[in-house]
């Protein structure tokens, strides 16, 4: 192999500390090196075109230049050579500036350094091998799932740009937490008039295909080709005969044997059934668990009453395959249930605010729905217990959240301001009522959200008391909160009609389990991770999988939707391209001598290595070895250096190559 | 509890195995591997104090294992090899039948009245993955001289200079006859790296260097892998103390990690997992 | 900092620096920006991550004549390849006990984590371990065991 050697001055930078011509001429002494010069300037267009002249006039097989950190140049001098008919990874970079004459003042060390990573240098090229880019091509059709707010913002982007979606929502109806809602802050604005106009655009895109009652059940591949098997539940309603009339569910004799899901369990359901009236699609489900067909063959009321023939009890789940390119995550929320202590949880739980036993101690989304002009209440403040207008409502912050003891450590961010929402609606309702805050803090970073809090405060006499409650219980039909008024230093009782606890958001229950299907990382709390907090917040560390929502952490509207906007333009600037373009530095396993035992699949932090059977000549697998994924493959190398036997390598970093700088020394 | 040649014998003619990896007596107080493949075979199988091989090391080869379910006579810690090999993909669980019993400990050599030095403190002598029980028979051994607490405590004495000279010293005998490679149920590699010419691992003369980075190497690539089975140390025609070095990492693993190869088939290995929260302090 | 010309006995310490290109590589870079000396003793050998350092390297730089070894990257939960470095730590964990006892002193071989921000770390880091081997001398023992034979790589 004939290599050329380059060496820069950097003008003075290097030249001032560094003997260059010196260095070039005891590296055009190395065995290997036929050709080696210095230059002023070696990144400048004459200092480029000395190296292409040379590659031409010398013949050369390789370059090295000695130059400024390949974080600077590497790129350009890969080009130059690449240029003059070089394979670009066959030019390495001796770093003489950054490692060498900046740090160096004695110019005869800082020459016989730079000598010494000249030498390092033309030993690892020599042993260089050619290497092409590598392109993927891409699926341009992206998988959203989730059909809340976040979900529904990222395929109307995606597909008002023109690409396809599918939007995988496991709901019989998109529309997320966000359909529950009474008023948003902090502009109190209803939150169904603001939502169903996007459900509806999201049902009649002809970009979106919308999936509801559906879940996915297994990805495959890898960025850009993404195979996504997703478990289509059956319905037990043809949702292309239904024209969603509701005849079937004004005629279910089924009504008092399950809890609303839509109105937090404040009211109940028909056995065949939507949401709610605003359901997207306005398709009913059939709940087999208690309708009377299903149970012993007797009621078909369903069927009589449709027009259509839409009603179908045969029905089976579907497994269907959608190739996409690209995934949005945006599966949200639940809140934290302080009834009881969480399977498998170190938390404690709150059994002490009777939760569960109270009928009028009620999470925040009970309490959206009551202050809800469609829920159960249709807007009137009754509680639950006895359908009286609760005078007096404590509520409670940092339930579950803030809480290491009993419950999670991170705050729940979104409580302190709709608990001041909250607040300011029963006061708008219920003048003469007397509204209680318990609070650690008031936590109101955002666009008119400190305004909004003050506004609660001030202007609808909300009592704000920064204190703990301790204890719930019952007196003379009154709900006896029991606190501690930290500010002035004494303990305080209320007697409530009703309590309102801000329970902590927590991760959807099958988000661990979804994360692995996905393959990509999640906390301690199950929510998923981005890869980096600051500057790529909305990319998961799995190529082509992004996150929109709470599902990443507790998350408010307006920052669900910008998650989602921008996990939507991570999908499209993948979508500008029809290849994925990839420095060639990934694993390659020599399948000769692989043994399978699989420790560099156990090390891989990208799923990328697979099992690959080697058939013998009569198809029958003989042995297993390992097989990497070039789509997945992120190049660190960890799997070269776990494996016993070398049989897998890294390119561009292979054991020869290190070896053979290590033996520079 | 079945007697051990009947158990084979049905084992055989029922065809719930297509054979039966166990021993067989060689001459007085020694036995030697043996592999029952028809039922009469199973005439010459024994298990006693004299069984010192670790059988798992048949396990990983092809022409054995892929000629349906094997059978195995494993005393607990040639069990411990298996679950190693299974938690590495070597082995299937369905593929074998482990036959096992409580062991009463092997001799340290043909005729010794004294344990192995793998015995010592073994925490295994009740089969931990077995199929089938058995008995094992032989006679009551006492306990050997603890040669590696010794030699420990004079490595630790010496400055490191004289650590060097000591370990070379000691691998200097090395023959690369890999000996210790063949016998070990851990080395099952299709190519080892030692054999590797491009680039260059190891120095493939038994020059002291290459010696030395052998024998590093190959308790490096063992470590928190190696069972501690000392079968390297016995087919060792050096007579080379291998187990000392393998111990250290044994028991490196044991206090750093808590980790014991071989016990629980579900622990992720200790090479291929890792814990955020693994001893930092000696990173600057 | 050594700025004075070596006479010409004096022992100068071959350090041999495996460094993961994300962080410690930038931080070395960061400290040429920012000008900070050290001493040029140190030569780094760059990988992708830390988890590409296969522990026999270390093995090989002292056989090949090193007297030094420093092996650095990314902080814990900074890799950039998420779990490289928690890999790597393992092994070290493991390796190095080995070393230490078969009789390679601690004085030459140093981890450290070393971030991209780190300059002024990172030539505290070469430094240190200079010094120590400075101190301690050069690694002879290879040399011993190596004399009577030809390298046949």
């Amino acid at each position: 192999m004939k290599v050329g050697v380059f060496i820069c001055h950097c003008g003075e930078n290097i030249g001032r500390t560094v003997d260059c011509p010196k260095v070039a001429e005891a590296a055009g002494k190395l065995p290997g090196v036929v050709h080696s010069v210095d230059y002023k300037y070696m990144c400048s267009d004459p200092g480029q075109n000395l190296i292409k002249q040379a590659i031409k006039e010398k013949e050369l097989d390789a370059v090295v230049v000695g130059s400024c950190s390949p974080h600077m140049h590497e790129k350009t001098f890969r080009k130059a050579v690449e240029g003059a008919g070089i394979n670009p990874f066959l030019c390495e970079i001796a770093n003489i500036r950054e490692h060498c004459s900046w740090v160096h003042e004695n110019k005869d060390e800082g020459t016989d350094k730079s000598i010494d990573l000249i030498r390092y240098a033309v030993e690892k090229v020599k042993r260089n091998e050619p290497l092409t880019t590598i392109r993927v091509p891409i699926t341009k059709r992206a998988m959203v799932i989730g059909g809340g707010i976040s979900g529904i913002q990222a395929s109307l982007d995606i597909a008002n740009a023109g690409y396809e979606v599918v939007l995988v929502e496991k709901e019989p109806s998109i529309g997320g937490h966000m359909s529950q809602l009474s008023e948003t802050f902090p502009t109190l604005d209803c939150s169904q008039c603001i939502l169903t106009p996007r459900m509806v655009e999201v049902y009649q895109h002809p970009k979106i295909k919308l999936m509801s009652f559906s879940e996915v059940e297994k990805v495959e591949g890898f960025i850009g080709n993404f195979k996504v098997t997703v478990r289509k539940k059956a319905r037990f309603v043809d949702d292309e005969k239904c024209t969603g009339c509701g005849d079937c569910i004004q005629n279910c004799p089924i009504k008092k044997k399950a809890l609303s899901e839509f109105d937090e369990n404040l009211t109940t359901r028909t056995a065949i059934y939507v949401p709610f009236p605003q359901a997207v699609p306005n398709i009913p489900v059939i709940d087999s668990e208690i309708c009377t067909y299903f149970k012993n063959g007797k009621c078909s009321m369903c069927v009589k009453v449709c027009g259509r023939g839409a009603i179908d009890f045969e029905q089976k789940d579907k497994l269907i395959e959608e190739e996409v390119g690209a995934i949005i995550v945006a599966t949200g929320f639940k809140l934290y249930s302080i009834e009881k202590k969480p399977e498998d949880s170190p938390i404690k739980g709150y059994g002490e605010y009777g939760y569960g036993k109270y009928k009028d101690v009620i999470d925040g989304l009970q309490f959206e729905r009551i202050a809800s002009a469609s829920g159960p209440t249709e807007g009137e403040f009754l509680r639950p217990s006895d359908n009286t207008v609760p005078k007096k409502i404590v509520f409670i912050q940092c339930v579950g959240s803030r809480d290491e003891a009993k419950g999670f450590s991170y705050c729940s961010k979104i409580c302190c301001m709709y608990t001041a929402k909250h607040a300011m609606l029963y006061k708008h309702k219920v003048h003469d009522g007397e509204a209680y805050v318990f609070y650690m803090d008031i936590r109101a970073g955002g666009k008119m959200y400190e305004e909004f809090v003050r506004r609660a405060i001030e202007e609808d006499d909300v009592k704000y008391i920064r204190g703990r409650v301790s204890k719930i219980y019952e007196e003379n039909g009154k709900y006896m909160v029991k606190g501690e008024d930290t500010i002035a230093g004494v303990p305080v009782t209320i007697d409530a009609d009703m309590v309102v606890l801000a329970t902590a958001m927590i991760p959807q229950p099958e988000s661990k389990k979804l994360a692995q299907t996905i393959g990509i990382p999640y906390d301690s709390y199950g929510f998923f991770n981005e890869v980096h907090p600051k500057l790529r917040p909305v990319e998961s560390s799995t190529g082509g999988v992004f996150l929109a929502g709470a599902c990443q952490s507790p998350r408010d509207i307006p920052e669900s939707v910008s998650m989602a906007s921008a996990a939507a333009s991570k999908a499209l600037v993948l979508f500008g391209s029809d290849f994925l373009e990839r420095e060639p530095i990934v694993a390659k396993v020599n399948e000769n001598i692989c043994a399978g035992c699989f420790y560099c699949k156990k090390v891989c932090p990208y799923n990328a290595i697979e099992i690959k059977e080697i058939p013998s000549k009569n198809g029958k697998p003989v042995r297993v070895v390992a097989y990497v994924n070039e789509g997945l493959c992120q190049g660190c190398g960890t799997c070269n250096a776990t494996c016993p036997s070398k049989s897998v390598e890294l390119t561009g970093y292979t054991d020869a190559q290190i070896f053979a700088e290590i033996s520079a020394i | 509890m079945t007697e051990l040649k009947n158990l084979v014998k049905s084992l055989l003619e029922e065809g719930k195995v297509t054979k039966v990896i166990g021993y067989r007596m060689y001459g007085e107080n020694n036995t030697k591997p043996y592999i029952a493949v028809t039922p009469n075979d199973a005439e010459e199988m024994v298990l006693n104090t004299d069984c010192r091989n670790n059988l798992s090391v048949y396990l990983t080869k092809k022409e054995i294992i892929n000629g349906g379910k094997t059978g195995i006579v494993a005393k607990g810690c040639d069990i411990r090899n298996i679950i190693a090999l299974i938690q590495e993909n070597r082995i299937k669980e369905e593929d074998i039948l482990i036959i096992s019993a409580e062991c009463k400990g092997v001799g340290a050599e043909k005729g010794s009245a004294v344990y192995a030095n793998k015995c010592v403190n073994c925490s295994v002598k009740t089969p931990h993955l077995y199929h089938e029980l058995v008995e094992m028979k032989g006679s009551e051994l006492s306990q050997p001289k603890d040669k590696y607490t010794e030699a420990k405590e004079k490595v630790l004495a010496m400055n490191s200079g004289e650590r060097f000279e000591y370990f070379s010293n000691m691998f200097s005998e090395c023959i690369k006859c890999y000996a210790c490679r063949q016998a070990c149920p851990m080395c099952y590699c299709e190519q080892c790296i030692a054999d590797m010419s491009i680039p260059r691992w190891i120095e493939s003369s038994a020059t002291d260097r290459g010696n030395l980075s052998w024998n590093m190497i190959r308790a490096f690539h063992l470590s928190g892998r190696c069972t501690g089975c000392n079968e390297c140390e016995r087919a060792c025609p050096a007579e080379i103390p291998l187990s000392f070095i393998n111990k250290l990492m044994y028991d490196t693993a044991k206090e750093e990690f808590n980790y014991e190869s071989g016990m629980n088939k579900e622990t992720p290995t200790l090479i291929g997992s890792y814990n955020t929260k693994d001893n930092d302090n000696f990173i600057q | 900092m050594q700025t004075e010309k070596k006479t010409v006995n004096q022992f100068e310490p071959k350090v041999i620096a495996f460094v993961c290109n994300w962080c410690t590589y930038t931080g070395a870079d960061l400290a040429g920006t920012s000008r900070i000396k050290y001493q040029p003793n140190v030569k780094l050998i760059k990988l992708p991550c830390t988890g590409r350092i296969d522990p026999v390297f270390i093995i090989k730089a002292f056989e090949k004549g090193a007297d030094g070894v420093l092996v650095s990257g990314c902080h814990p939960g900074d890799c950039h390849y998420n779990a490289g470095n928690y890999h790597a730590r393992r092994r070290w964990i493991m390796f190095r006990k080995m070393l230490e006892t078969m009789g390679i002193d601690s004085n030459r071989l140093h981890f450290s984590w070393v971030s991209a921000s780190e300059g002024k770390k990172f030539t505290e880091v070469v430094n240190d371990l200079i010094n120590k081997v400075r101190a301690a001398g050069p690694f002879k023992s290879y040399e011993k065991i190596n004399k009577e034979y030809v390298i046949n790589d």
